[in-house]
Order: C-alpha cells, then structure tokens, then sequence
C-alpha cells in the first residue's frame, strides 16, 4: 500500500474486510447446522444457557417497557383523543410487531452477546480454539453453532414470555392510572398476519444475528485476558448494531409488504 | 455461584442479598464522589481526556444508532398513519417518540456496551493488577484522579451525545418518512414542530444524563469490586452491563412519572 | 519430510524473516532462540494454523500453505501438537481431552479409546488420572497431559511448544527424556520449541537458533555445542558478555 489513504477510505476498508469475515463465520455455521454432527445435550445445555439465565433479566425491563409505554402514550392519547379503549389494541401491535422482538433483543445482545464472547475468547486465547483446528474441528462448528440454533430457539421463546410480561405489566398500568378495565385493554382487534410475521421475523434474525457476530467477536480475539475483555465489549456493542440494522430493513420491508 | 443442590428459596436469598450489595455498594460510591465534588477536588486534565475519548469514540456508533431509530420510528408510526390517514401526524407520533423515549434509551444502551463495558473492564484490570493499590501507597486518592473524572465525563458526554443523536434521528425520521411514506419534509417538520413542546425534548435529555449517572455508577462500582484475576474482570463487565441495562429502564420509569 | 524454504511472515512487524530449514525423517529438531524470535510463529506455520505470507512449508512432500482448511485436515490428522499454554479443553475431563483427538478420526471403539487412554496416561506417569478435571491439576500435570493428547494418535510429526515452561528442573528433564523416549519408539518427526537449552540439547540430534525472525544457525547438536558463531555461542553457553 505505497498510496497514503485517508481515514475514511481506511476505515471502510476495515469494514469491508470485517464485513468478509462475518459473512465467512455465518456461511460456515449455516453450512455445519445443516451438514454437522451434533452431540444431542449440547444445543440443550447451550438453551438453558441462554434461556433460562436470561429470562429474569428479560422480564425485570420488559415489565417496566410496558409500563413505560403505556403510561406515556396514555398521556398523549388523552391529548388529542380522550378515549382509551383501543389504548391496549394499539400497544399490543407496537409490542408484537416491533419493540417486544427488538427491546428483548437489545437485552440479549448484552448479556448472551457478552457471554459467548468472552467465553470463546478466552479458548482463543489459552489456544483451546488451535487445539480443535489441530483435531480437526471447525470452531465455528463446534462452538458457534450450539450457541445459533439455541439462540434461535430461545429468542422466540423468550420474546414470548417476556412480552407477556410486558403486555400484562401495561395492563396494570393503565388500570390503575387511567382505569381503563383488563378487559378492554385486552383487546386483539388491531393484530394481524402481517405483525405477527414481521415480529416472528425478527425473533428469528435477531437470534441468529446474535451468536454469530458475537462468535466471530470472540473468534478474532488478539492478545490476552485485555484482548478477552475488548472482544466482549465489542460482541455487545456490534450485536446492538446487528438488532437495530435488521429492525430497520425488517420494519420497512414489513411495512412495504404488509401495510 | 449457585450450586445444584440449593433451593429456589436459598436461591432467592442469594440474589437478593447480592442486589442489594450492588445497589448499596453504588449509593456509597456515589455519596463518597459526592463529597469530592464541593469543593471540587478533581483532575483536570485526566477529566479532559475522558471527555475526549469517551465522547469521540461513540461519535459513529451513536450516529449510527440515532439514524436507524428515527427511520424505525417512522415505519411504526407509517403503519397508524395509513389507518388514520393523517400525514400531519407523522412529525408528532415518529417524533415524540423518539426524542422522549426510545431515542434517550437505545443511545445509552449503546453507549453502556461501549464507554460503560470499557471502563469496567478498566477499572477491574487495574484493580486485580493492584495498580489501584499502588496508586494508594503513592498518597494519590483513587476516587478523585480516577473515578470522579469518569463519571462525570460519563454524564456529560451521554448528555451531549444525546443531543447529537437527536438531531440525527430527526434527520433518519424525516429521510424515511419521505422515502418510504411519501410525506414530504416540510410536512414531516411541521407536524413536528407543532406537536412537540420544548418540555419533550428535555425530558429526553434529564432522562440521558440519569441514564449517564446509573451507566456511570453501575460501571466503576463493578470495576473496582472485581475479585478472582482474570476471569472475574469477564464477569464483572457482564454483571455491569447488565445492571446499567437494568438500571436504565427502572430510572426510566421513575422518571416518567415525574417528569410528565 | 518437513520443509520450509524461504518463509516470510509478518503481523505488526515482520515475525519471520526467509527462513529456509529441513528437518529429516526421525529427527528430534531443537529450535532454540531468545524471547519474540519467531519460533512459536514458525511452529504455527508448520502447523498450517498461520499461513505465511510469502515461502513454502511441505510436510510429507505436500505443500501446505496454499491448502484450504478441509484438505490441511489430512496433513494434520498426521500431525500431533502440544501448546504452550496447554490449551487442554476445560469442560472435559483428562480422559476425554485425550480421546478427543481420537474420536474425530473417526474412533468409536470404546473399548479400544479406553485402552490408548489408559496407555497414554501410564507412559506419563499419572495413571489412574482420568475422570480428573484440567482446573484440578498442576501446571506439570497439565504438562504431562498436554503430551498425552499430543501422542495419543502416533502421529508421523509432533510439535511441542515450550513442554518445559514454567516446571522446576526435576520435572522438566522428566519431560524430555519422556519426549526423546516416545520419539524413538514411535519413529516419529519431532520439532521442539524450548527455552530450557541446557535440557533440551540432551535429548535433541539437530537444533536450530533463530534471532529476530531470522534462522541464524542449523546443525547437529554437536556442532551448535561447538559453535564459534558468537551469537549461538553466547546463547548456548548461558554467557553474559557478548552480541546479545
């Protein structure tokens, strides 16, 4: 390279180039998801990693999501409409088809995100990820794609959940602050085919998307135990980046279908 | 660590205590930075090399984020708009959204896995390596050269960054809504402008420097209670990240309420 | 049997520098040199785990640096290597992390694994070791069972980072005559990369000394003993004064 390059030129070279690696991992891990020989406990014990760890947490912010929310567009409503009824049918379409998928993911990115990061990297670093290249295993088959099809399995599981929590936890609100009674609230009428699919699709691509960039954080892992902790910083805030990018080409591709 | 053979109610206990370890551990960190503040005893240039690093850095990513949330935004409100068939109201239900809540809350759950996680894993590096230690035999308080100049750097550059991620997320909402709804930016900014009072947009901002406070607080108290070398420095930058994420929403539902 | 001709390797700075060095059939090669010379690099290298940048590496007349990492996987079943740091797989117990390499070739005769296990861990004396977890052991008995899982296939060509880091002297001329003994009964091709010379010049038949990524000197180890070259000879002999 005798050409002196600007900051930007070089740092879209290092984005092309991340960019070719990440492809890599995610077509090698499709690849062994479809072609690898899995020991049977492993994806279970992988689930129970991210599942049930998780669930707490997910429910704890999800909870105060919905209460949030709730609240604040109760207030709003009343602004320019003082009915409430369709208060419930209105936030339980936003929670499906965008912020349950999305805020959940936002909170499994930073803790299974983190996770899968620092343990991979920590192997790359004591060489235990050389080691298996010398038995011949792809450390992306033997590591990585436990941790995919577990996350896949478990985000839509724990959206689930977690976004039940939400929805019940807005109830709450909105009886108490603005007496508006569970069974209005509970209220279906505004849900269908397209939101579902859309918030299904996002589940699915968020799940996917978050073991794979973290593995790939914690497979270019440099240098030691400082080298562990840039990996894991960097596995939270690019699976971050991941759900927000998908959310947005998601939404809109949803909305372009749907609406 | 839990062992197999505990109870869920033993189990309880456990995380009970350890919360409130943590909550207490950060409220007297907070009040021991708090007696440093008056009168100021803090190092200038080590403030100004926080504010530099942790504010340049998270330019891009922040950046980034705002500009997908307002484009985000606009698909959601896109759909209610359609039903309603009001385009006036795009400025209002994409706006008001992004500039009180979800604006303020993505950007500060970016900049915890950026500047929040990276301090932590500071922090606890230098506490296990006993620099902290050595910093203490030298007569050199920890708190006033270290801590307070982070956190307060971590506070104000939240803040600061969330303005920037505002404007950005204005400019992502009002791209989108004419790229993909047809409502021309006039509109979209009309709307805006109309709906939105001054008190919105500063609610967003109290909100991010609080969101700042807690990433701030959670971040070094994990940093510097680190035990175990190398693999506790691993776990107490997950325990923090999930505790700012944790704290970020509680401090947001305290605040809504009385910031409405 | 292993070659390497003109090999260039560089991270930040360049690591190796043309290096060029045959290694025979049934020869135990020492590698000798200080700190950050490039000799884990070079062993990685020959491993097929880093690909140099310019040069050959043939292992069994194939050359490996331009193979993708499906075919390198028939280079490397004959290939066994010790890490330096061990890399022994926390979540398995000894007797599985020396079955490990045994398994992905393809052996499921549980009866047969268990023997070679059994027979691994009596060669390096720890018998009796198997369900033993790895966080549970000393770094010598991380060591000796490092070696086992390096050994446990007969491989053609071992390698062995630094088998003698960081044990006391005892222990570590244990690990090289176990190393020089295994060699000689397997007939395997052996490169060994070590910091102890004073021990690891009495089990190797060549050495070679690198400098700053550079190959400086390669002969038998006679010859190393006995070289005026004042570099390998102040290194050699644990001399103060001189070059370095």
């Amino acid at each position: 390279m005798e050409r002196l390059e600007g900051p930007l030129e070089a740092a879209a070279r290092t984005v092309l180039a991340d960019a070719r690696e990440l492809q890599g991992v995610f077509l090698r891990a499709l690849y062994w998801t479809a072609r690898g020989r899995r020991e049977p406990g492993e994806v279970a014990r992988q689930c129970y990693e991210v599942g049930y760890r998780s669930a707490f947490f997910l429910s704890v912010t999800m909870g105060f999501i919905g209460m949030i929310l709730v609240f604040q567009s109760g207030l709003q409503l009343l602004r320019v409409v003082p009915d409430l009824s369709q208060l419930g049918a209105t936030f339980l379409e936003l929670l499906v088809r965008d912020l349950g998928p999305t805020i959940s993911a936002m909170m499994l990115a930073t803790r299974v995100g983190a996770g899968i990061a620092a343990e991979i990297g920590s192997m790359v670093v004591t060489e235990q990820v050389d080691a298996l290249r010398m038995c011949g295993v792809d450390p992306v088959d033997h590591l990585v794609v436990p941790r995919f099809i577990a996350s896949m399995i478990m985000t839509v599981v724990l959206v689930m959940f977690s976004g039940l929590v939400s929805f019940a936890a807005g109830g709450a609100t909105a009886w108490f602050v603005f007496d508006v009674q569970p069974l209005t609230y509970a209220n279906f009428s505004l849900l269908d085919r397209g939101d579902l699919i859309t918030g299904l699709a996002k589940c699915f691509a968020y799940g996917a998307a978050i073991p794979i960039v973290s593995g790939w954080c914690g497979l270019t892992t440099r240098g030691g135990s400082e080298g562990v902790g840039s990996a894991t910083t960097s596995a939270v805030v690019n699976s971050s980046l991941a759900v927000i990018m998908l959310d947005l080409v998601i939404s809109g591709v949803g909305f372009v279908v749907f609406v | 660590m839990a062992t197999e053979e505990e109870g869920p109610a033993a189990q309880t206990g456990r995380a009970v205590l350890s919360l409130a370890t943590d909550v207490g551990g950060a409220a007297v960190l907070a009040a021991r930075l708090a007696r440093r503040m008056v009168p100021p005893r803090l190092d200038g240039p080590e403030l100004w090399r926080n504010l530099y690093r942790m504010g340049v850095r998270s330019l891009p990513i922040v950046g980034v984020t705002a500009l997908f949330t307002g484009g985000i935004m606009v698909i959601q409100a896109g759909v209610l708009i359609r039903r309603f068939g009001a385009e006036g109201l795009l400025g209002w239900g994409a706006g008001f959204t992004t500039l009180r809540e979800v604006g303020p809350i993505l950007i500060a759950l970016m900049f915890s896995g950026r500047v929040g996680a990276n301090n932590t894993a500071e922090l606890a590096t230098m506490t296990v390596t006993e620099q902290i230690d050595a910093l203490e035999t030298l007569a050199i308080d920890p708190l006033s050269y270290l801590i307070l100049p982070r956190v307060l750097s971590m506070v104000v550059m939240l803040f600061v960054l969330t303005v920037y991620g505002d404007v950005l997320a204005l400019l992502g909402a009002a791209f989108m809504g004419d790229a993909l709804l047809g409502v021309s930016t006039a509109t979209f900014w009309n709307g805006l402008l109309d709906a939105i009072r001054v008190w919105d947009l500063a609610t967003g901002l109290i909100k991010s420097a609080l969101f700042g406070g807690v990433i701030a607080l959670s971040s070094s108290h994990y940093g510097l209670s680190v035990s175990g070398g190398a693999p506790g420095v691993g776990r107490a930058v997950n325990a923090s990240v999930v505790a700012s994420a944790t704290g970020i929403f509680v401090c947001d539902y305290l605040a809504t309420y009385i910031l409405q | 049997m292993i070659e390497v001709t003109n090999v260039w390797k560089r991270f930040a700075a360049p690591v190796l520098r043309d290096v060029t060095l045959r290694v025979p059939q049934g020869c135990l090669y020492g590698l000798i040199g200080p700190g950050a010379a490039g000799k884990s690099v070079l062993l990685k290298c020959l491993a097929g785990l880093l690909r140099p940048e310019r040069g050959s590496v043939r292992i069994f007349g194939q050359a490996i640096e331009s193979l993708d990492e499906v075919s390198l996987q028939a280079v490397r079943n004959r290939v066994g290597m010790l890490f330096q740091n061990n890399a022994l797989f926390d979540h398995l117990t000894v007797a599985e992390n020396i079955a490990f390499p045994l398994r992905r070739r393809g052996i499921t005769d549980e009866a047969e694994i268990a023997a070679r296990v059994a027979d691994r861990l009596r060669a390096v004396s720890l018998p009796g070791f198997e369900q033993r977890l790895p966080g549970g052991l000393s770094g010598g008995q991380k060591k000796r069972v490092g070696v086992a899982r390096a050994t446990v296939t007969r491989a053609d060509v071992v390698l062995y980072d630094e088998p003698a880091a960081g044990l006391d002297p005892v222990t570590s001329q244990k690990i090289f005559d176990l190393l020089r003994r295994e060699q000689q009964e397997a007939g395997a091709t052996v490169v060994m990369v070590s910091s102890d010379i004073d021990r690891l010049l009495t089990v190797t038949d060549r050495v070679g000394m690198m400098l700053d990524g550079a190959l400086i000197f390669d002969g038998t180890t006679a010859e190393a003993q006995g070289s005026l070259h004042p570099v390998v000879k102040q290194f050699v002999h644990g001399e103060v004064d001189g070059p370095l």
